[in-house]
């Protein structure tokens, strides 16, 4: 077992595809619950090669590997941008598969069409197929898998990876090789598999005295036919679940060893690198270029204008990036009207005005809010307005490129790598099969990393010059020529009955991106519900940014809640609470809220709290955030959330990144604004789009609650979305003004 | 029924995601400066090329053009344009968000302000967002304001 010669892993590859697969019919067009390898047509034995090219080393399925030092490797499909799905992901599967946690290891998946996530493909098409029934389980997950592959949907974001990947394949896979361990040494131990005990990775049988390490059966386990449905750990017996275990990829992050895109030194290899610079206003092209001081200057190899940017080439980033400042580009008239920002709002606005009360596109309907609007006994409106805003990733855009010989490999950060390689491949020509990207850790994302268009760009310098390149962005092309998360305007409408009850809702704007709910107040009980969309034309590019709809529409939504409890002359978490009458875990999240925050008692000397609840990516959060307006400007004091994802698998890592998730929307709320001035962005760098300081960041107290038999939510993105609205509400409960755009710093100055 | 719009509503984003802009025009203009591993060919100096100290101080400014701007009327970026500088009040020029340094500094730039801030931005004014650019050679910071000076006189013309 300790010496496999290639031969030998070959043959037993083969036998365990027939008598796994081929032998299980059902398995053959439904078997993708375990994952990848695992179905006629895509026999593991060619992905052995990618992922376990270790002498020794033996692949029990496509999300794991057991190696001849006992060391089991989840082999995780999504990627590393610091929310910690690596780790996670592989606790889940260490935890079904009995394994010693300080014995696991975590691989990336390579950008393999066979490892396209595809629950996540189902979350991002069909959410409701997600809980259907378990008979349909083989029918929609082979559907699922063909349309991912098809779609190329081996992406990170959504929130997805535990409540999908991890749930619905790493347990499985993890649960599926622990039976096929156990049912090989069943068989040489001549025992019943149900007498064996496995823990730690050692299988152990205790009436006979037998006991090994995982590796010894580690290929004959693989002869084992895969049980589709093995039966999975209740939440009694997790050992790894629901503990906070430490993060296996934090060490080289302290130390300095972790590899991110832009650390990429491709062996063998001679890098150039090169610098860009797009066009300042969307949509726009170069229409002449004058480099004649570039060229003078040291390290430059090639100038290139490719139609819609410019580059340099340079023996090092820093010679390139001089370089391409002193080029003299003229750029063509955009066909935008839209030349500031309130060229844009006025576009939302003629918009809105033609939808009028009842036009537009109904995203959603319940009851008849015209009508109760008409017999409500006051009417509230007020219209609320969102800005652009910027990723803003630490790690600059990067890619590194290289093409030849008809092929091209790639480097570089990715959310989406087989995304990246299909624009890869339209935009240099070259067939998908022939490009390879290599994707390591991401130095943050936030959604920017779902875009590809660095990566084509990148390729398209390499092909030019026919040099491997390594191309960066600046801060300033990253921060003014990039995707954005769109500026939008809301018209609301309130009507509340004689005792202030809400009893009619309406809402029309104009951006619906993702997700589809994320514009709806459906967890209140308003009888009468109309949500409508009038769409209008972005003057800056879209690209999702940290829970999408829901950073605008938590804003505009809990804010408007917030007017109407005022108006109500109701305490605004009371008035939450009555409206979350029927869902207990609303109720109990805005009640634990209540109680951490000392809602009900009095607040402390100069302060004010502001409340807001918002659901998403299948996770409640309600924060509660105090603030000090003492000195005439906001400074945040403390905030409370309490957050329920039905069960948290790792309570640190789920904190950290509802904590992330607060600060992120804070120094959004705060400072994030893009302004326009002839059609080009003004902000550049972070001096001008302020973060927010570590000083001004309030405490931060995160209360879990795991109410239970639901499907497990998100943790990247839930945080985010009541952070910009208990902030405002706060803000009017010290002062009374209603603030109704963002951002607010500078509505305090 | 609601299942269905929202199937097809999510469906659309993915593809358009998925799709992206994959239209890319020709590459309309390549220099070919030196081949690589060639040593960079020799700029021939132009004899009627001036060699004043303002023009050393153009080429010189290279090293401050990453964060200043000095073309007329080009927006500021990570640090504020400098044409015309000589002569400004520091911290005045509009919708540059300096430092309260800059602003409460009092200080009119001239070739004797500049040549002691560049040496040290923060000794001088403590507390500047310049954190990087210190211009310590005495000759270059000499070019840089006779550089930057003549950008004042340009604009007077």
């Amino acid at each position: 077992m300790n010496d496999m010669s290639p031969e030998k892993k070959k043959s037993g590859l083969a036998k365990w595809s027939r008598r796994g697969f081929i032998g299980a019919g059902v398995l053959a067009g439904g078997g993708l619950l375990i994952g990848i390898g695992v179905r006629p047509g895509n026999p593991i034995g060619s992905l052995a090669s990618k992922v376990a090219p270790g002498a020794g080393e033996q692949l029990v399925n496509s999300w794991v590997k057991i190696d001849m030092n006992n060391v089991v490797t989840a082999i995780v499909p999504h990627c590393e941008m610091g929310q910690g799905a690596h780790s996670v992901l592989a606790q889940m599967l260490a935890d079904e598969l009995d394994a010693a946690w300080d014995q696991v290891q975590v691989m990336q998946a390579p950008a393999d069409g066979s490892y396209v996530v595809s629950d996540t493909a189902r979350m991002f098409a069909a959410p409701f197929t997600l809980n259907a029934a378990d008979w349909l389980e083989p029918t929609w997950d082979g559907l699922f898998t063909q349309l991912g592959k098809s779609m190329d949907l081996l992406i990170t974001g959504g929130s997805s990876s535990i409540r999908t990947t991890g749930q619905n394949q790493m347990r499985i896979a993890g649960a599926a090789a622990r039976q096929m361990l156990v049912g090989a040494a069943a068989d040489a131990w001549g025992v019943p598999a149900s007498e064996i005990a496995t823990r730690d990775s050692v299988l152990t049988h205790e009436a006979s005295g037998n006991s090994a390490p995982y590796s010894e059966f580690a290929t004959a386990a693989a002869e084992q036919s895969m049980d589709h449905t093995p039966t999975l750990k209740t939440r009694d017996q997790y050992r790894l679940m629901g503990r906070s275990k430490a993060r296996t990829d934090i060490p080289a992050k302290v130390n300095g060893t972790a590899e991110f895109g832009i650390d990429a030194v491709p062996e063998g290899l001679e890098l150039s690198y090169a610098a860009v610079v797009r066009p300042p206003v969307p949509g726009t092209n170069v229409t002449a270029m004058d480099a004649s001081r570039a060229e003078g200057m040291p390290g430059v190899l090639q100038i290139l204008n490719m139609g819609n940017f410019v580059a340099v080439v340079a023996d090092s980033y820093w010679q390139a990036q001089q370089a391409v400042n002193t080029v003299q580009i003229d750029w063509s008239q955009s066909e935008s009207p839209v030349r500031t920002m309130d060229d844009q709002f006025a576009v939302f606005a003629a918009a809105l005005d033609e939808a009028g009360e009842t036009g537009g596109n109904q995203a959603a309907a319940r009851g008849d809010a015209p009508a109760a609007l008409a017999e409500a006994a006051t009417v509230l409106e007020a219209e609320y307005r969102a800005p652009y805003l910027a990723h803003a990733p630490m790690e600059p855009l990067n890619c590194t490129a290289h093409v030849a010989d008809g092929k091209c490999a790639i480097w570089t950060s990715t959310q989406v790598p087989l995304m990246a390689r299909s624009e890869v491949a339209s935009t240099i020509g070259i067939g998908a099969d022939d490009i390879t990207i290599h994707h390591p850790y991401l130095g943050g994302a936030f959604g920017r990393r779902l875009g590809s268009e660095y990566v084509a760009m990148a390729a398209r310098v390499a092909q030019a010059t026919g040099y491997p390149v390594k191309m960066i962005w600046s801060r300033e092309e990253d921060t003014q020529k990039a995707l954005y998360r769109c500026a939008d305007m809301s018209r609301m409408r309130a009507g509340l009955s004689e005792s202030g009850a809400l009893v009619a809702y309406d809402s029309v704007f104009t951006q619906r991106h993702d997700p589809a709910e994320a514009c709806v107040p459906a967890i209140y009980n308003i009888a009468n519900t109309s949500v409508r969309v009038a769409e209008a034309e972005l003057h800056l590019p879209f690209q999702a940014w940290r829970s999408v709809d829901h950073s605008q529409q938590g804003f505009f939504i809990e804010s408007f809640i917030d007017e109407a409890a005022h108006a109500a002359g109701t305490d605004p978490l009371e008035y939450r609470l009555a409206m979350v009458e029927n869902a207990p875990r609303h109720k109990a999240v805005l009640e634990k809220l209540a109680e951490i925050s000392n809602w009900r008692g009095p607040n402390a000397e100069g302060t004010a709290k502001g409340v807001a609840i918002v659901e998403s990516f299948g996770t409640i959060v309600a924060e509660v955030i105090e603030v000090d307006m003492t000195s005439g400007k906001p400074k945040m004091t403390n905030c409370w959330a309490v957050c329920d994802a039905g069960y948290v698998m790792n309570p640190d890592g789920f904190r950290n990144q509802i904590e992330g998730g607060i600060v992120f929307g804070l120094t959004a709320a705060m400072y994030g604004e893009l302004e326009l001035k002839d059609g080009a962005i003004v902000q550049s760098n972070f001096h001008d789009y302020k973060m927010l300081r570590m000083d001004e960041v309030p405490n931060i107290e995160v209360a879990l609650i795991n109410s239970g038999d639901v499907p497990v939510g998100g943790a990247g993105e839930p945080g985010l979305p009541p952070a910009a609205p208990a902030l405002a509400n706060a803000i009017f409960a010290a002062t009374g003004r209603r603030l109704r755009e963002l951002p607010i710093a500078k509505q305090f100055t | 029924m609601r299942n269905r719009a929202i199937l097809a509503a999510s469906l659309l984003t993915v593809m358009v995601t998925a799709c992206g802009s994959s239209e890319q025009p020709e590459v309309l203009e390549q220099i070919v400066v030196r081949e690589r591993g060639e040593a960079a060919p020799i700029v021939q100096a132009d004899p009627a090329a001036p060699t004043d100290l303002a023009a050393l101080g153009e080429d010189a400014f290279q090293m401050c053009s990453g964060c200043h701007a000095i073309e007329a009327g080009a927006p500021s970026s990570a640090g504020p344009n400098l044409r015309g500088v000589v002569g400004r009040v520091a911290g005045s020029l509009d919708g540059y968000p300096y430092s309260d340094a800059l602003t409460g500094s009092e200080v009119t730039w001239d070739e004797a302000s500049l040549d002691l801030y560049l040496a040290d931005p923060a000794g001088y004014l403590p507390g500047t967002d310049m954190l990087a650019g210190a211009v310590r050679d005495e000759e270059n910071r000499a070019a840089i304001i006779a550089y930057l000076a003549s950008t004042s006189t340009d604009d007077s013309e």
